[in-house]
């Protein structure tokens, strides 16, 4: 899926159909460290018929602004529709404005023109964790998603579980990302209703390297990255020292997991997906890949299965 | 809340927090607080922690503090997170049915607020009497719940002339 045409140029392939977190990371293992300093031009493929799901969407974004912020050159090339879906998304109003991309890039964002006006997409939402917290950017998350599931019985219930997920999650980057370069939060609503996938993904230096340093000697040292991360999400880890914090994504979990939703998160190198067991996250319920291409920052997904 | 329905992230908890502790600090006789909850539509467990629990938590012993009209469970379950975070006890009314999330009391415990909860006040003497224990260790049984947050304490005069606690649920 992906080739390196010399030491300067890598090709991100991405296939047709449908690109899951995993697909995106299969074709960015291709073309070995993109990110690094082997490659000065990166060339993403993008055929007819490839469908992305929201979180590979919004990590696709950071991955790219990445790579502008490393004075890479890049170029998205389109062929087919996709370009269409994503613009109507608001993709390419966050792009980093040096990245190519071809045919051309749209003349008007789809995002201006249909906001709010399809219940199965919704816009992405950019923020910056150097900036001040946007007060409506919750809210405005969480009013996409009562749109997408507007019929469901329950969507007052989902309503209130979003509010908490998106603010957590979302006040996790300001708190922890350390860098100039936008986050972004994104949901998609399937048209059934039934699924639903909430993501945010930031560009900064990574939980672990957040967090890792602050519990030196303490009782989370020894616990391998997967392992710990299961513990943020299940018993709360903050890099605070005040014992009301780390509350943040402990919070996201237990919500996520009155839904049973699958928990997905990339760290620099890293990808570990958590499945609910007994009515919550644990280590033998954890599947990783390791020594993955660098993707800089934190990016987490939830996806509901709403029965 | 300021005019708000909701909120997320402890920076927008601060101001809810100092305006409900100028609210209490304008009732110094008053020993017992129900906060009502109805109108509030969402909150964050980050927020609910800033803008309730710890203020429940900083008056423990000296003002009771409780929730009514908590309708909402997603509400209920970050209050319930934050207060079993920082080890604060919450009392929630609904209606004539209370409840206590956030911090459990001990196995050892849980008999003796269990039966508090029931009775508007007990004495440990009472308790020691229904549970079949001694009062001493009734006695403590009351003041390490007291302690702890989950029960009010008023000083009395015992039938023998000295000191005798009466406990009370808040709320």
């Amino acid at each position: 899926m992906a080739t390196c045409m010399s030491l300067a140029e890598c090709i991100v392939e991405l296939p047709n159909g449908w690109v899951n977190s995993w697909t995106f990371e299969k074709a960015l293992i291709k073309c070995g460290d993109a990110l690094g300093a082997k490659y000065s031009m990166i060339n993403i493929k993008i055929p007819a018929g490839c469908k992305l799901m929201i979180d590979v969407i919004i990590r696709l974004l950071s991955f790219c602004n990445q790579a502008i912020a490393c004075t890479k050159r890049i170029r998205l090339e389109f062929c087919g529709d996709t370009m269409g879906y994503l613009n109507r998304m608001g993709f390419f109003d966050h792009l980093a404005p040096a990245a190519e991309v071809s045919p051309a890039r749209p003349f008007f964002s789809g995002a201006v023109i249909h906001r709010g006006g399809n219940r199965g997409l919704v816009e992405i939402e950019k923020f910056s964790g150097t900036d001040a917290v946007e007060r409506d950017l919750v809210p405005r998350l969480v009013t996409a998603v009562e749109r997408g599931c507007a019929a469901r019985s329950d969507v007052k219930q989902i309503g209130d579980a979003m509010y908490s997920i998106f603010g957590e999650l979302v006040k996790n980057v300001y708190d922890h990302s350390q860098t100039s370069l936008d986050a972004f939060a994104a949901l998609q609503t399937y048209p059934q209703g039934n699924r639903l996938t909430v993501a945010v993904s930031d560009s900064g230096i990574g939980i672990m390297r957040s967090l890792r340093p602050t519990l030196k000697g303490g009782r989370w040292d020894n616990l391998s990255d997967v392992d710990l991360l299961v513990e943020i999400f299940r018993e709360g880890i903050s890099s605070k020292p005040e014992c009301n914090r780390g509350l943040g994504l402990k919070s996201c979990a237990k919500h996520a997991i009155g839904f049973k939703a699958d928990l997905d998160v990339r760290l620099l190198n890293q990808r570990v997906v958590l499945k609910p067991s007994n009515n919550q996250y644990q280590p033998n319920m954890a599947y990783s890949q390791e020594q993955l291409p660098l993707l800089w920052g934190t990016h987490i997904a939830f996806s509901f299965k709403l029965g | 809340m300021g005019g708000e329905t909701s909120g997320w992230d402890r920076d927008q908890g601060t101001p809810v927090a100092a305006k409900l502790v100028s609210h209490l600090e304008s009732l110094p006789a008053q020993r017992m607080v129900r906060i009502s909850m109805e109108g509030v539509e969402r909150m964050d467990a980050s927020f609910a922690s800033e803008a309730i629990v710890e203020v429940i938590g900083r008056y423990r012993k000296s003002k009771g503090l409780c929730l009514v009209g908590l309708s909402n469970s997603a509400i209920r379950l970050n209050i319930d997170l934050a207060a079993e975070r920082i080890g604060v006890p919450v009392t929630v009314w609904s209606g004539k049915e209370v409840e206590v999330v956030g911090l459990r009391p001990s196995s050892g415990n849980k008999d003796a607020l269990d039966y508090a909860l029931g009775q508007s006040e007990v004495r440990a003497a009472t308790f020691a009497d229904v549970a079949g224990i001694s009062i001493a260790n009734a006695s403590t049984k009351f003041k390490q719940l007291w302690e702890q947050g989950f029960l009010m304490r008023i000083e009395g005069a015992a039938d023998s002339g000295g000191v005798e606690f009466s406990y009370q649920r808040i709320g």
